[in-house]
């Protein structure tokens, strides 16, 4: 892993369109602002970590009863 | 085709309903074919099977039943993935649904940050992810009914 040393207002450039930009240093937390192509995602790591653990426990939670759960949902429902 | 589920056994399948994950679906690298079965008798639930592993199936949802507002950017969705020709209309939203059997009552959870993306029009399904949002990845869909 490449570690770099930046202060507030310094920027680090990665590839030809990427610009990573330190905006503030504030207590224990570091303010970001990233330039990037539209189509370059960018996202917090523990959004991906939260959408990969609710895909784990409902692959394996698959097999429950969804028919009785379906049931269960449309007893709900408000009336239309 | 035919295909083994866990659910229903030996399925027969239309082969151009076939979804391609070109991103992948997180937490199942290598598992990039994926058929959306849809039961009356669960409905509104429906299975996102896996054609290549028979364990692997994901409870998913139309979110709008429960939560008639949820809105993610659809727009820019499109044009990050330079989908040409591709309108709005043409992709269905599903999201990620948990059921939890507690001892005494049941909790329905759906994963708001994760929703599934299916373009209709290419049969790719790409499972977004959804930052800057208040949205819960456990969103208890019976609690807001």
């Amino acid at each position: 892993m490449l570690v770099l040393t930046r202060k507030a207002g310094e920027k680090i450039k990665i590839g030809d369109n990427i610009v990573v930009n330190v905006l503030e240093i504030e207590g224990g937390g570091v303010k970001i602002g990233i330039d990037a192509p539209k189509e370059i995602t960018i996202l917090r790591m523990e959004i991906l970590e939260q959408i990969r653990n609710e895909n784990v426990q409902a692959a394996e939670k698959s097999g429950s009863d969804i028919r009785q759960a379906a049931e269960f949902f449309k007893k709900r429902l408000p009336e239309e | 085709m035919k295909i083994n589920t866990r659910k229903f056994g030996e399925i027969k399948i239309d082969e151009k309903k076939i979804l391609t994950m070109p991103e992948g679906l997180p937490g199942f690298s290598g598992f990039e074919c994926f058929i959306l079965i849809e039961d009356p008798e669960t409905a509104p639930f429906c299975l996102f099977q896996s054609t290549q592993e028979p364990n692997l199936a994901l409870i998913i949802m139309n979110p709008f039943l429960f939560k008639p507002d949820y809105k993610i950017d659809l727009e820019g969705f499109i044009v990050a993935r330079s989908w040409q020709d591709v309108l709005i209309e043409d992709l269905l939203v599903y999201v990620v649904v948990n059921i939890i059997q507690g001892n005494s009552e049941k909790k329905i959870t759906a994963n708001l940050i994760g929703p599934l993306i299916i373009n209709s029009k290419n049969n790719e399904a790409i499972q977004l992810a959804v930052s800057n949002s208040s949205y819960s990845h456990q969103h208890n869909i019976l609690e807001h009914l």
